[in-house]
């Protein structure tokens, strides 16, 4: 049933459109539920920008921590995706059936939210950091090719933690609480993701976990991208490591969902 | 039989059901070493329904009435068996199928909660690509037969339950599917609401030409809808037919009701009667009698002579007992 998800379908984008206008309705809600998610980056960027003060922590001033952090949060809004927590519940409580009798593959109804979602709290969220921008005094040196680079490694890390949480969010066909595996992700990605401090200053062997873990691609990556924090190899490294990860969580997903569906077709949720 | 749409042969399910307690770890035990009690839902079912026919599924709870509607609709796969509908095998779940199917579950809505019906209807024919101009006569039509015009910009959450299994028709209708599957349509309505939607599937059944297979536990339901019954019973099919001759085969007792001239009970005491009937029912002078379905002439014509008899009726026992009956000793 994987056949056909990315190709355009008018289906796909009605529902879109339809879960977008039902969420329009709690606005206010997600609006606060993006503030919360908003608080720990932005008090980790008070406290590093403290830190730096008017000179500078392993060659980042107090403007970059300013930079680093705000373009970290847009990044997290935008490739958080909380989608992955609704799955679960779909599968136990039978609501999946729903999904299966219609005739598009069932991913659509995970896209739809996610860019019906993305839509509703980008608009809160960007206001607040073009103000935070001004307030703050963010100092930026951007080139055209960190520029360049970023689009493709922000939409790879949101297709990489989508997935990635996807896989672990069909783990409810096996077991009754497989979200609590959602929220190790969420932990994880909040130390090595570049949430606590940026990569670059974790100690040694936190640092290279970070590198290899899936993890720091589905946030930090491409705000060190767009920083300039990286070298050319090292965000070719990056790229590679990142598409893997990406990669080995499509196939994931695309596996767990068959073997899944062919359990739940079995057993009758 | 031809112009066979549904095709049922053999059809078997068992479920693994899995065996787990809960918990983190023991959900992540049960990962890697699974265990399962094996339960017997449906044994080897076979039955074929023409096209435009409407046919009553009924049978206790935990008959395997769900199961065999899920297993039509391609949501369970079989443990064994053939199926198929409109020539397609369900659990491959074509799309091309999945057009030509619709299936409406009394517990579950397939309506977005917090937009009025017509932007999720809007989004269903998009879904099941209908072309524009067809989706507006199907929804006109549909929205005239169930007199639901009002509701269409209401948000779902304000409705009623009467009024969300409405949508719910339209909802699943939109598309004109071949086969309409209907599990538990009338779950919790009031009755003038029962009475209305029967209403409706009759008419659209007439009208449309589509195959309905419906599960109730309302009788009325299957009554005033479908001239042919398949009871389960603990997964195998007891009495395919019509309700009627079920009602005979099981029930071979006529339900004699006489009211007596006052007089006659002055001691309150029973009379004499023949051998073969059975007291239901004594109080001051109504007496309801069960006698044999063979001897209700004999018999009534003898209470006739014996008993001061004001009033006399003779009737079939009520479908629920016949039901009843079935459900709890399986036909025996």
């Amino acid at each position: 049933m994987t056949r056909g998800i990315f190709t355009p379908s008018r289906g796909g984008w009605a529902l879109i459109r339809s879960t977008w206008l039902s969420w329009m309705q709690y606005r206010s809600f997600f609006f606060i539920l993006a503030f919360g998610w908003m608080i720990p980056p932005l008090i980790y960027l008070l406290v590093w920008s403290t830190a730096a003060g008017e000179g500078s922590i392993s060659g980042m001033t107090r403007g970059a921590f300013v930079a680093y952090y705000l373009i970290l949060i847009l990044v997290n809004q935008i490739t958080y995706a909380q989608t992955n927590w609704t799955v679960g519940d779909l599968i136990r409580y039978g609501q999946i059936n729903k999904v299966l009798l219609r005739p598009i593959p069932p991913l659509y109804d995970a896209l739809a939210s996610e860019f019906a979602g993305k839509v509703v709290y980008l608009v809160f969220v960007v206001p607040i950091l073009v103000i935070l921008a001004f307030v703050l005094k963010l100092e930026l040196d951007l080139t055209l090719l960190n520029a360049l680079a970023f689009i493709p490694a922000l939409i790879f890390a949101w297709a990489l933690r989508f997935f990635w949480g996807y896989w672990l969010a069909l783990l409810a066909f096996w077991a009754t609480r497989a979200d609590a595996l959602l929220a190790l992700q969420d932990s994880l990605v909040f130390l090595l993701a570049g949430q606590v401090a940026p990569i670059a200053l974790l100690p040694g062997a936190l640092k290279t976990l970070a590198v290899i873990l899936p993890f720091r691609y589905m946030v930090a990556f491409p705000v060190e991208v767009i920083t300039g924090q990286l070298t050319r190899p090292e965000m070719l490294t990056g790229f590679a490591i990142q598409v893997g990860w990406m990669a080995a969580a499509v196939i994931l997903y695309a596996l767990l969902w068959r073997y899944g569906l062919k359990r739940y077709s079995a057993v009758g949720g | 039989m031809e112009n066979t749409i549904i095709r049922v042969k053999e059809l078997t399910k068992t479920y693994r059901v899995p065996v787990r307690a809960e918990g983190l770890g023991a959900s992540l035990k049960s990962l890697f070493k699974p265990t399962y009690s094996e339960v017997s839902a449906v044994q080897a079912i076979s039955f074929e329904i023409p096209q435009g026919e409407m046919v009553g599924l009924i049978g206790p709870n935990g008959a395997g009435k769900t199961t065999t509607l899920k297993m039509l609709a391609g949501l369970l796969h079989p443990t064994s068996g053939q199926v198929s509908v409109a020539g397609y095998e369900p659990w491959q779940r074509q799309p091309q199928y999945l057009r030509r199917i619709s299936m409406v579950m009394g517990n579950k809505s397939q309506m977005l909660w917090d937009i009025p019906p017509l932007d999720s209807f809007r989004v269903l024919g998009e879904i099941y690509s209908v072309p524009k101009k067809e989706f507006e006569r199907n929804l006109e039509e549909l929205v005239q037969l169930l007199e639901m015009k009002e509701l269409l910009t209401k948000p779902v959450r304000n409705l009623s339950l009467g009024e969300r299994m409405k949508c719910e028709l339209t909802a699943s209708l939109l598309h004109r599917p071949s086969v309409l599957f209907l599990d538990e349509p009338t779950l919790g309505l009031d009755v003038s609401m029962q009475l209305r939607l029967r209403r409706f599937l009759a008419d659209y059944n007439r009208s449309s030409g589509t195959t309905v297979i419906l599960t109730s536990h309302y009788m009325a339901d299957v009554m005033a809808l479908c001239p042919r019954v398949i009871l389960i019973h603990h997964g195998k099919i007891l009495h395919d037919g019509e309700l009627g001759t079920l009602a005979r085969r099981m029930m071979p007792f006529k339900i004699l009701r006489i009211t007596l001239k006052q007089e006659s009970m002055a001691d309150n005491e029973l009379p004499e009667l023949p051998d073969g009937v059975e007291v239901l029912e004594a109080e001051s002078n109504n007496l309801n009698l069960r006698v044999p379905r063979d001897e209700a002439a004999a018999i009534t014509a003898k209470l006739l002579e014996t008993l001061n008899v004001a009033d006399l009726t003779i009737e079939d026992p009520s479908i629920e007992a016949v039901i009843d009956q079935v459900y709890t000793d399986g036909g025996q």
